[in-house]
Parts: C-alpha cells; sequence; structure tokens
C-alpha cells in the first residue's frame, strides 16, 4: 500500500510538470516528485520494521541506513537546485515580464 | 502545445512501468548492507548513527561532491541575483511596520535557544538523531531570525563566499589526509585499530565543517533572494 501512495505522489508531480502554467508551478512539480522518491526509497529501508539506525552492533532490528543517507543528500542537493531554479524564475520574469509558459516560448 | 487530457496516457504508462516494478516489494529488498552496517559500523567508525557511519566514512565520496553541489548552487544564485543599484539592506521586504512586536520580542528570546540548539545537533551528530546536514539547517533558521530582530542588519555576501570556498578546501584536506595515515582515499584518517573515542574526532571536525558550510550557504541564498525582489 505505502509504494502506491508515494508512486502517487510521483504521478501528482508529473501531472504538475505537464500541465503547468507557470514556471512556479512547474518547480514545484518537481519538488513533488523528488518527495515521491524519497518516501519510496525511506519505505523501502523500513520494510522490516524496526528502531532507528543508533546501534553498537548489539542484536536488535533496526531499519536500513542507506536509503536514510541516500536521502539526506537528496534533501540538501534538492532545496539548492529548487532554489537555482527559483531565482532563475525570477530573472526570466524580470527579462519577460511574465513566468507563464506561452508568453516565454511564444 | 501538448493538450492536459493527452497526459493521461503518459501517465498510465508510468503508473504500470512503476507497477510492474514493484510487484515483488517485499523481495525487492535485500539486507545484506543493513546487517553489515549495523555489525561493523560502530566498530570501523566509532559513530552511534550508523547513518553518520556511512556519510561521513563509508560514502566519504557522496558527501565530498554533494557538499560540492551546494557550493555550486550558492555560487551559482549569487550570480544570478547580481543586481546593479546598490542597496544597504532589505528593508524594502521586511517592512517594520507589518512586523508586530510581539513576534520581534519571541523572536529575541528564541534566537539564542535555537542557536544552542544546533551547535547541539551539529556536536552530537555522531551519537544522536543529527548530523552537519540537519543541524546546519537549524543554524540558518537562528540566522535568519536576525533578520526581523534587527532590520537595519548588513551581511557581507562576499566573506560568506569566501568562507564556504575555504571550508570546502579544508573538507577535501581533511578527508585526503588518509592517504598518508590508513592508505586509501577519502575515509577516517585516524589508523582502524585505534580507540573508538579517538575515531570520533574525525566525525565531529566533518561534522562541525558541514554544518558551517550548510548554514552559511543557505543564509546566503537567503540573501539573495531578499536582494532580488526588490
Amino acid at each position: 500500500m505505502e509504494p502506491l501512495l508515494s508512486i502517487a505522489v510521483i504521478l501528482i508531480g508529473m501531472y504538475g510538470l505537464i500541465a503547468s502554467e507557470t514556471i512556479i508551478k512547474s518547480v514545484f512539480s518537481a519538488t513533488m516528485i523528488e518527495s515521491g522518491v524519497i518516501l519510496l526509497f525511506l519505505n523501502l529501508g523500513a520494510l522490516n520494521g524496526g528502531v532507528i539506525p543508533i546501534s553498537d552492533g548489539v542484536n536488535l532490528v533496526i531499519v536500513d541506513p542507506i536509503p536514510q543517507a541516500l536521502m539526506i543528500t537528496t534533501i540538501v542537493i534538492g532545496s539548492t537546485v529548487t532554489s537555482l531554479a527559483l531565482i532563475l524564475s525570477i530573472k526570466v520574469f524580470h527579462n519577460n515580464g511574465s513566468i507563464h509558459w506561452k508568453d516565454i516560448t511564444k | 502545445m501538448i493538450r492536459k487530457w493527452m497526459s493521461l496516457p503518459l501517465l498510465l504508462i508510468v503508473f504500470f512501468a512503476f507497477a510492474i516494478a514493484l510487484t515483488d516489494y517485499e523481495n525487492l529488498y535485500v539486507d545484506t548492507a543493513r546487517i553489515f552496517y549495523q555489525t561493523y559500523g560502530y566498530l570501523y567508525t566509532g559513530s552511534l548513527n550508523l547513518v553518520t557511519a556511512i556519510y561521513l566514512d563509508f560514502r566519504l565520496l557522496d558527501t565530498l561532491f554533494e557538499a560540492g553541489i551546494l557550493l555550486v548552487a550558492v555560487t551559482g544564485v549569487s550570480y544570478i541575483a547580481q543586481h546593479d543599484q546598490v542597496e544597504h539592506n532589505p528593508l524594502f521586504m521586511l517592512d517594520k511596520f507589518k512586523i508586530p512586536e510581539l513576534f520581534v520580542s519571541l523572536a529575541r528570546i528564541i534566537y539564542p535557544i535555537v542557536l544552542l540548539f544546533g551547535i547541539y545537533v551539529v556536536f552530537n551528530g555522531h551519537l544522536a538523531p543529527g548530523g552537519g546536514f540537519q543541524g546546519g539547517s537549524i543554524l540558518a533558521t537562528a540566522l535568519l531570525i536576525l533578520y526581523y530582530i534587527d532590520l537595519k542588519k548588513k551581511t557581507n555576501l562576499q566573506l560568506i563566499f569566501t568562507i564556504e570556498k575555504v571550508l570546502y578546501l579544508l573538507l577535501i584536506s581533511i578527508s585526503m589526509i588518509s592517504f598518508l595515515t590508513r592508505g586509501e582515499w577519502f575515509t577516517n584518517f585516524i589508523p582502524l585499530e585505534s580507540n573508538l573515542l579517538l575515531k570520533s574526532v574525525f566525525l565531529i571536525a566533518l561534522n562541525l565543517i558541514i554544518g558551517a558550510k550548510v548554514a552559511l550557504g543557505l543564509t546566503a541564498i537567503f540573501i539573495s533572494f531578499l536582494k532580488e525582489g526588490r
């Protein structure tokens, strides 16, 4: 059930990328896709149940730390790339007077 | 121009691709790596927090490139946000008459607490949930509260970029020392047989550098946006 929910988030983001009319909405759709991917990875790592991955090697079941370590990377990179896209959209607005795709790609 | 309903088949194809890939979802996951990290993670790195053990020791190269991407993105944001007219402070966005006094007073109380909490999270990154990235974000939040307290505040962006570049070089050079002591690139430079407490020195140092880098980078991005929104 949970992977279907994260796939739903990814699909909503893809539909947003296709259907959005302004740059800002496209950027947010890309962020939604990223959130879905993060959910999918974290869920895959936590399939067997278990506690947070803070352990000194004794026998207790922990969730997989690898997806978490990869996803902290994704979150930081995603936030910086989103900020880069947003500042580019501000520049586009200054140059063209609009952030609608119709007006820009004319 | 693609119509909106045309996206439906595309979304269906993507959905079925995902559904086919995830039919065997329960068996897709192999826990060999988890067992390895659980058994040897603490002994090899001295880090109770296995996520920190992975991104500061086993997969340090990932973290280095991630810090590089952060540096490039921050520099790119500031370069794109360059503007001709000189502004002394971002007063035009944070209008003093719109900020309630209660918010300013509460921000003054909260600011040192948030700062302390961020430093705590950075320092305990190898023992408790947290680390350089998370603590850096909290520190950046604390630094952004300053803009509500002191509206006349000026920030030297060039100084922030210089500090960030120096920190990145420091990060790379600290992680390259391990070639001299252990004979392999990009891992802990303290020998493998030594005390676990001694090994955590490396983790604390790298967490501190990454925390400072993330905090300064996010602050620089925020200031660039403030200056751009004229």
